[in-house]
């Protein structure tokens, strides 16, 4: 026990040392911190008002209704929110439509400094519009997809008043008749409310399955090097003198995880930080105190954390094993790929089977995956993290786990003891299996 | 039956394709230091391998200190200078001997302070806070070296420990390895290096293609030899004793080292006639000593003078 010690503490703490381990913990934050904030700093450039020029060439003044409409259109809530589109609308006839249509169009668009933008878009409305859907929109964001589909629910919906309108429907009651659902929604478990919203399991959800999987790509390879290095220095023929191969293995998964639950600590830490400071460090980037709160950073339930970490630790261990034992097989970095590419697919699959789960956490998919050990780590917290999990299942699977880390050690161990000292030839399968029985 | 620290029962090893040790039986006793000699090749590294359980024997076993257990649950009373030098190239000297100390089940702290002891005594005590890698080969050695003797073992295996290694330095390993078994221990080295086993051991085992050619006490194995030998030193006109070197009747075996030479007398032949007839040939001599047979003369006429060749300071 003191021996494993040593090992773990010599693996902890000449990792920790490296430069490599200094940049990444520094690295990935700013990296996660950038994937986070560009794509909200991306879609608050969408919500700018729109200049639309409307061109009515309908005989029943679409044109008006379909510019309520839009100018009803507002960003953000509240009193003082600003409209979506500011609208003009130009009259035009069958004649001159393509006149107007085009004088308009040779205003629009400019993004530089040469001339000043007239309009971000120009929409066409004809009679056609009304009986059968058909209109027409020029711009400089039609390939932005969410402006386009906003816009053209919002035709959509004044369309439809119009055509309602016009077969007697009373105005009032339409409006009334059109309000839109507006739901909230909240994830409930064990019968209880957990606070969280649909955004945040999802959030939560995703962020697990993604630390998870970063972790081992990165901490398992790391433990097959670490013992292909070994083989190579050749301090291994020392240590197999004083320590058992189950100690070696132990020591060096064990020191490897905590290593990387080590700077998933010091992540998590500054997550907390920050987020605690969110609403000052949004002012710096020059965002709403608003933006910033409707910028969801997830807090997680104790028992979420407790189940993660489980598994997280577990998982870890068993891929940990399985890439050691690869490590041992080999003697270079490029000879362990076409074992390590095994490995690295069920991590994939495991990765993916999230995303599956998050659509459906219910389905026989992702049931079935959380009794399988190689992709447990993955799926059931975030099964656990969407839908509320029978503690039964919960204990099986990770019996499940327990049995196969054991299984796995054991097999690592066997291979290990017979493959640290092998150098020069790599074994065949049907050496392996030898060594395994050995 | 005397307290041994190694038995070996008849054990055999097979590698694909090669036995590497076959039907080995031999005995290491309690204190004093141990030569396995043999040539490249020969199994020292392998005997020594299976001795610290590294590798399993096919056939037979080896007891240590007469124990029913093997060496990794003794460890604490072996230390192992493998072959093959290795250690943690990123790691720091004093951490890294800090390290294998603990392996072998030392505390921390008392670890350290027989690290640093080691380190002075060794001469690199002004390394201990850089890299292994940072070291010269020769200054890697030592500290493996101290790594392999920080806990004090009762048994010292040191498999070539001399290879590599310039005078100074292997001087310094000599004089601890001759300090550790005047404190009793003991200590078993492997070496292709004749003159250095011949004057440092105390008993020898020679091995050649993995099996015992001759073993016993530094004495008993010259006196097993048997024959009388003649150390020659030429100062000129050696070419005019190639016709005496080569006669059957008077000369056995020879042993040209060019400038010098070693001889053994037929059976029958005396040493002075050898002299006589030098002397009569004009040949320049600057020794003529009637000598025991060296280790080296032993080992070429037991192993054969091809094995023999291979160049020094090569691992075996």
């Amino acid at each position: 026990m003191k021996k494993i010690l040593a090992v773990v503490r010599r693996e902890f703490v000449e990792r920790v040392r490296t430069k490599a381990f200094v940049i990444s913990t520094v690295l990935l934050p700013v990296f996660m911190v950038a994937m986070v904030l560009l794509p909200v700093l991306m879609m608050s450039g969408g919500d700018r008002t729109s200049r639309v020029a409307l061109v009515d060439a309908s005989t029943t003044n679409l044109g008006q209704r379909v510019s309520q409409a839009l100018e009803s259109e507002k960003i953000g809530k509240g009193a003082d929110a600003k409209s979506r589109y500011t609208v003009q609308v130009f009259p035009a006839t069958g004649d001159d439509l393509a006149r107007v249509r085009d004088g308009l169009i040779a205003e629009t668009g400019f993004s530089s400094s040469k001339k000043k933008d007239g309009w971000n878009g120009v929409m066409v409305l004809t009679d056609e519009t009304l009986a059968t859907g058909k209109l027409a929109y020029y711009g400089g964001n039609v390939g932005s997809l969410e402006a386009m589909s906003k816009l053209q629910r919002v035709v959509s919906s004044a369309l439809t008043g119009v055509r309602l309108a016009k077969s007697g429907v009373d105005t009032a009651l339409l409006k009334e008749a059109m309000k839109p659902a507006d739901m909230d929604t909240t994830k409930v478990t064990d019968g209880k409310q957990t606070g969280q919203s649909g955004t945040e399991s999802y959030l939560i959800a995703y962020f697990m399955g993604f630390i998870l999987y970063i972790a081992i790509l990165i901490y398992g390879q790391q433990t097959m090097t670490s013992v292909i290095e070994e083989k190579t220095s050749r301090i291994m023929e020392v240590l197999t003198s004083s320590l058992t191969p189950f100690q070696m293995l132990l020591g060096k998964v064990f020191g490897v995880g905590l290593a990387g639950l080590a700077q998933m600590a010091i992540w998590g830490g500054t997550v907390l930080v920050l987020s605690s400071q969110r609403l000052p460090l949004a002012g710096m980037f020059g965002m709403s105190a608003d933006a910033a709160q409707s910028f969801p950073i997830p807090s997680m339930p104790p028992g979420l954390l407790v189940v993660f970490l489980l598994y997280f630790a577990l998982g870890f261990m068993l891929y940990g094993a399985l890439y050691a034992a690869i490590g041992a097989m080999c003697n270079t970095i490029q000879e362990t790929q076409q074992y390590a590419i095994f490995v690295t697919v069920f991590i994939i699959v495991g990765f993916f089977a999230v995303f599956a789960l998050i659509k459906d956490p219910t389905g026989p998919l992702g049931v079935t995956m959380s009794y399988v050990p190689f992709f447990a780590p993955f799926t059931m917290p975030v099964r656990w993290s969407l839908t509320s999990v029978p503690p039964m299942e919960l204990v099986l699977s990770l019996t499940l786990m327990v049995l196969a880390l054991l299984a796995c050690v054991w097999l690592a161990a066997r291979i290990y003891r017979t493959g640290i000292l092998m150098y020069g030839k790599k074994p065949s399968w049907g050496e392996l299996w030898r060594w395994i029985r050995a | 039956m005397t307290a041994a620290s190694v038995r070996i029962e008849s054990v055999t090893k097979r590698f694909s394709g090669h036995t590497a040790v076959n039907r080995l039986s031999m005995e290491i006793p309690s204190g004093g230091i141990f030569g396995l000699l043999g040539p490249n090749g020969a199994g020292k590294s392998t005997t020594i391998r299976l001795i610290m359980g590294i590798l399993e024997p096919d056939e037979g076993r080896i007891v240590l200190f007469d124990s029913p257990h093997n060496s990794r649950a003794l460890s604490q009373r072996i230390g192992y200078l493998p072959e093959e030098r290795g250690l943690y190239k990123k790691m720091k000297v004093l951490d890294h001997l800090i390290f294998l100390g603990e392996t072998k089940g030392i505390g921390r702290a008392d670890a350290r302070k027989r690290a640093q002891a080691w380190l002075e005594r060794l001469g690199v005590s002004d390394w201990a806070q850089k890299k292994v890698e940072d070291l010269s080969k020769g200054m890697q050695q030592k500290v493996q070296f101290a790594g392999a003797l920080l806990h004090e073992p009762e048994l010292v295996i040191l498999d070539e420990p001399f290879s590599g290694l310039d005078p100074v330095n292997a001087q310094v390993m000599k004089d601890i390895v001759v300090a550790i078994a005047a404190e009793g221990r003991t200590v078993l080295f492997s070496t292709h290096v004749m003159e250095q086993a011949e004057r440092m051991c105390d008993r020898i085992a020679i091995i050649a293609r993995g099996e015992m050619v001759v073993n016993g006490t530094v004495a008993q194995v010259k006196e097993d030899f048997g024959g009388r030998h003649v150390a020659l030193g030429f100062t000129h006109d050696k070419a005019r004793a190639a016709n005496i070197l080569a006669d059957r009747a008077l000369i056995a075996r020879v042993d040209d080292y060019g400038a010098s030479a070693e001889l053994q007398m037929a059976d029958g032949a005396d040493p002075e006639q050898l002299l006589a007839a030098l002397v009569r040939e004009g040949v320049g001599l600057r020794r003529f000593e009637v000598v025991e047979p060296s280790l080296h003369a032993i080992f070429i006429a037991k192993v054969g003078a091809d094995a023999a060749t291979a160049p020094a300071g090569v691992a075996a």
